[in-house]
């Protein structure tokens, strides 16, 4: 599984790349409405000085010797303005112009930007070419300034962002997460149905309405495919039993031969599995459907030792050495006649997966139940324990041995593992 | 003797007759519950088989009924379930003996022995056959008056057989019987050869006739 993220967080990353696209395109735009309001206001201020200029000088009634100083004058200390006489048409065009030059006044190297207007006024009946200047604004300065501006409002955007997602996060997300918290704890063997809250958020009550759907339909699937297997197993006992007693009838002709004496054990055999396969589904469906009660306080050390003994004989035809270490009065809470079975599976394997002259340990103590027993190669894990899945090729078991005592286990919250070390295996109950 | 067989299933039914008949025993049928109630109470038996899952009722019920009338047949519960909870509450209710299904007629004709017998011997319930005496009250046997030591097994493997004089009883039959529930779960059934070899030496060393047979390689017969 790659990193996880918040679905909340995924969609903050991109709201804030929106909003850093959309703010960095607006720097420009600012920058640009700024300049040309800049430009314009000081075109008009131009204009305005233009017009006052041409009006009072017509209004002094210079001389032109006095007409001529003034504008040596006006030249001198208005840097930025000039006048001067020209032969262009009165009637000629304004025209505007932007230009860069050093600020000739501070030391430091200053570019300042100038707005120019040049203009041909009349004074006197001639025709003179009058030129402003205003310093306007340098466009990296205006650049800079706007800016850094849209920079803090990206950083008050994106904190706000990051607050209203935290509060979001608990305030929006939390039907969810209670759905969410509903359907961890929700268990299919419990048998118990699930509620989700009522939302009135649109989205999250479709998926409360889509779940319980879901959950309703797997528990009567899976309620009815209980059901089959009790059933099934239960309708199966009596045609079986009817195929057995048909059998020993069979084996009581006197005209049996040999050969077919032995088929009908064969078929024997094979019956008796089947019966077991059989007792041991509806054995499992039952206590899947907790159909034992668990509160009965075992005498756990007890019930092995009278189980090793039931299964001494046995232990002797294979010449099996048992090594047992119970620690005495061992007590447990359980179902005494699932225990029971429990032991006997465990027992059972120990002696049929086990070599002529084998091992076989057993010890018992507060921190678990250990059997092991001597064998060659070490068994599947993963398989050891599932339904019909046959480790070994020895296969006259039920396949479901081993099955039935993690059921048991589960029933009663222990767990078993299973190791293979120096070339035993090791089944150990934890409790 | 008299055997009432209360079982819906005709096949089932047949068989048990056909197999406890050559016993000389009598068998009747009842196929419902109602029918049941009606034998019952005119008739009595030595041993009554009841299946408690019938089409019309409870089996139960009809235990119980039995337990109200006072009567004394003896009552095996055949039933599909091998719930311990029915088992219990049948054994208190006055069943007794109670038999899953699948069995082998053997094992039922063998239950019924020892019914029929306890019911009816009560105290002195001494077996005979010739110069073997099997006591199964106190469960000892003794031959020529001279008591003979069996393991528990052995007596038990003794009982199996004179409960089915004269029937073929083949070996996974026997181990069913002896190893109870996980007689299929054992590699192999050669703990029945120890034990019935075992019985034979002793009951010949005492000078018991060898009225157990051995058929077809590995089937055995008690004779008698």
């Amino acid at each position: 599984m790659g990193r996880m993220n918040r679905l909340l967080n995924k969609s903050l990353k991109s709201f804030t790349i929106y909003a850093l696209i959309v703010l960095a395109a607006s720097v420009p735009a600012y920058l640009y409405l700024v300049d040309s309001i800049w430009l314009r206001e000081l075109d008009e201020h131009n204009e305005i000085v233009a017009d006052r200029t041409e009006n009072e000088l017509n209004k002094l009634q210079l001389s032109e010797t006095e007409l001529n100083q003034s504008i040596v004058l006006w030249n001198k200390i208005q840097p930025g303005t000039n006048l001067q006489k020209t032969t262009l048409e009165k009637n000629r065009k304004d025209s505007t112009y932007t230009v860069s030059r050093k600020n000739p006044y501070v030391t430091h190297e200053d570019i300042d930007r100038f707005r120019g207007l040049s203009r041909v006024i009349e004074i006197n009946g001639e025709n003179y070419l009058l030129t402003l200047e205003t310093n306007v604004e340098e466009t990296e300065e205006t650049v800079v300034a706007i800016a850094i501006l849209t920079f803090l409002f990206f950083l008050i955007l994106v904190v706000g962002f990051l607050i209203l997602n935290r509060r979001l996060s608990v305030k929006l997300w939390q039907p969810f997460k209670n759905t969410l918290a509903k359907l961890k704890a929700f268990n299919l063997n419990s048998q118990s149905n699930i509620s989700f809250e009522k939302s009135n958020i649109i989205e999250f009550e479709e998926l409360n309405v889509a779940l319980n759907k879901l959950i309703e339909h797997t528990v009567s699937v899976y309620k009815s495919q209980k059901e089959f297997t009790e059933n099934a197993s239960h309708e199966l006992q009596t045609p079986l039993a009817i195929i057995k007693n048909k059998l020993d009838i069979l084996l009581q002709k006197e005209t049996l031969t040999d050969r077919q004496y032995q088929i009908i054990e064969d078929i024997n055999n094979a019956l008796t599995r089947v019966s077991r396969i059989n007792k041991n589904l509806l054995l499992l469906a039952k206590i899947e459907n907790h159909q034992f009660d668990d509160n009965e306080t075992i005498n756990l050390a007890e019930l092995t030792i009278q189980c090793l003994e039931q299964l001494q004989e046995h232990f002797l035809n294979k010449e099996l050495s048992v090594k047992t270490n119970i620690e005495k009065d061992f007590s447990i809470t359980g179902n005494k006649m699932l225990i029971e079975i429990l032991i006997n599976n465990l027992l059972l394997n120990s002696i049929r997966h086990n070599s002529q002259k084998g091992t076989v340990e057993v010890k018992l103590n507060s921190s678990g139940f250990i059997i092991s027993n001597s064998g060659n190669i070490a068994l599947d894990k993963e398989h050891l324990f599932k339904r019909f899945k046959k480790t070994s090729n020895e296969n006259s078991g039920s396949g479901l041995g081993l099955a039935i005592v993690e059921q048991i286990c589960k029933r009663h919250h222990w767990t078993i593992t299973y190791e293979f070390q120096q070339e035993t295996h090791i089944l150990k109950i934890s409790f | 003797m008299k055997i009432l067989i209360i079982e819906d299933e005709n096949d089932l039914a047949d068989s048990i007759s056909e197999y406890l008949s050559e016993e000389k025993y009598l068998c009747e049928f009842a196929k419902t519950f109602n029918q049941a109630l009606d034998k019952i109470e005119s008739f009595n038996y030595d041993c009554i088989l009841l299946d408690i899952m019938l089409p019309d009722g409870n089996g139960m019920n009809i235990l119980e009924e039995l337990k109200r009338q006072d009567k004394q047949d003896g009552v095996i519960i055949i039933s599909a379930k091998n719930a311990l909870d029915d088992k219990i509450k049948g054994l208190q209710i006055g069943a007794d003996d109670y038999l899953t299904k699948p069995f082998h007629l053997s094992e039922l004709s063998a239950r019924i022995y020892s019914v029929i017998r306890r019911k009816q011997f009560g105290n002195s319930n001494t077996v005979r056959q010739n110069e073997l005496e099997i006591d199964l009250l106190a469960k000892t046997i003794s031959v020529h008056n001279h008591p003979v030591i069996l393991t528990k097994k052995e007596f038990d493997l003794l009982l199996y057989f004179v409960g089915n004089k004269n029937r073929v009883i083949s070996k996974s039959t026997l181990a069913e019987h002896l190893s109870g529930d996980f007689a299929d779960m054992l590699d192999n059934h050669d703990f029945v050869y120890a034990h019935i070899k075992n019985l034979k030496k002793k009951l010949s060393e005492a000078g018991c006739e060898s009225y157990l047979k051995t058929v077809y390689g590995t089937g055995y017969k008690w004779e008698g």
